[in-house]
């Protein structure tokens, strides 16, 4: 499985939040397998220009609110990742705001990132402003 | 001392020969018939289709060579990907074997049009010439998945993707004849699949 704990804590954070993060980024690795891995490989790798790569992504690293609408809404049209530009349609995984922030948490502390919990209330909030099937 | 060097190379010769033979071939899948002292088995039925560049693909293309076949379409979400991540380690295995090459067909030719296959082929980053995608008549393709290379191809609109199909590698010889069926989405068989590649070869040389 390979994730690290408390390293992600900030200095004074509860033991509470501490679990939560754990729960939330086991989860978000279940969701990634059953949801994600199909197209995007376990190893985050994609698949040639067909299948953007996540492990090393300009486009995750800079569009987290696009990368948490897309999660609900899926995305169509050209976007570019690592200057490379990718035109397959990514059919709206529907997740619930739950299962969203779950899955955000694992992405955003996974391949080198360490973001830290992702909430389902900025979850929430952002979902209102999400247009359908595409970047804002 | 020339004499005894001469011996020891033709046994080697001999023994490398041995090793060669002593493979089991490949089964030969489908009905057969003894016709006489022959025997005839399945073969690939005659086929004409278009690839990604347009160029018209037939049994003639693959005269003379090993391929490999599946049937995919490009907007499939579910078995398609974890196939063509699988088909590309084929790929980069043949790159050295002239005598290889592969045959990927659509099975949804309304969407998957031969701009859409050339797009497709290219963002996977493969060459036409090695990794043929084609189109064509649907019937012929759907024909031709099932009766020739016994691989489901359906249209289902209650399917996620709207088409059942099989994700089935299967390798075929130089005489038309299906020598093995894989698993494409499954990593172990498409190991088995490589070293059935090779075995394959062995045998042509032999024979």
């Amino acid at each position: 499985m390979g994730f690290t704990s408390s390293c992600n804590n900030k200095p004074g954070e509860s033991h509470a939040a501490s679990i939560k993060f754990d729960q939330y980024f086991v989860k978000g690795e279940l969701l990634y397998t059953a949801k994600c891995s199909n197209c995007h490989q376990k190893n985050g790798t994609g698949l040639g220009r067909v299948y953007p790569p996540l492990d090393k992504s300009d486009f995750v690293d800079n569009r987290l609110q696009d990368v948490l609408c897309l999660m609900r809404n899926g995305i169509k049209g050209e976007l570019m990742v690592n200057g490379q530009a990718f035109n397959q349609a990514m059919p709206p995984p529907l997740l619930t705001d739950l299962e969203i922030a779950e899955l955000s948490t694992y992405l955003y502390n996974h391949w080198g990132r360490q973001k830290g919990i992702i909430q389902v209330s900025e979850v929430s909030l952002r979902m209102i402003d999400c247009k359908q099937d595409s970047v804002r | 001392m020339l004499l005894w060097l001469c011996a020891l190379v033709a046994i080697a010769g001999m023994l490398d020969g041995c090793k060669k033979e002593s493979e089991p071939p490949l089964p030969i899948y489908g009905e057969r018939e003894v016709v006489g002292k022959d025997t005839v088995y399945h073969k690939i039925a005659d086929f004409k289709f278009l690839d990604q560049d347009s160029a018209q693909i037939s049994n003639a293309t693959f005269n003379g060579k090993i391929y490999v076949a599946d049937f995919f379409f490009t907007s499939c979400r579910t078995i398609c990907p974890i196939m063509k991540t699988q088909m590309l380690r084929v790929y980069d295995s043949i790159q050295n074997k002239p005598d290889v090459l592969l045959l990927s067909h659509t099975i949804d030719p309304e969407y998957d049009t031969v701009g859409l296959l050339h797009d497709y082929a290219e963002r996977l980053g493969v060459t036409s010439a090695k990794w043929h995608f084609v189109t064509g008549n649907k019937d012929d393709i759907y024909k031709i998945a099932q009766t020739s290379y016994f691989s489901t191809a359906l249209e289902d609109k209650s399917n996620t993707d709207g088409f059942i199909h099989s994700g089935a590698f299967l390798l075929i010889d130089k005489q038309r004849r299906i020598r093995g069926k894989y698993d494409g989405t499954k990593e172990e068989d498409v190991n088995r699949l490589l070293a059935d590649i090779q075995r394959l070869e062995n045998e042509h040389l032999v024979n």
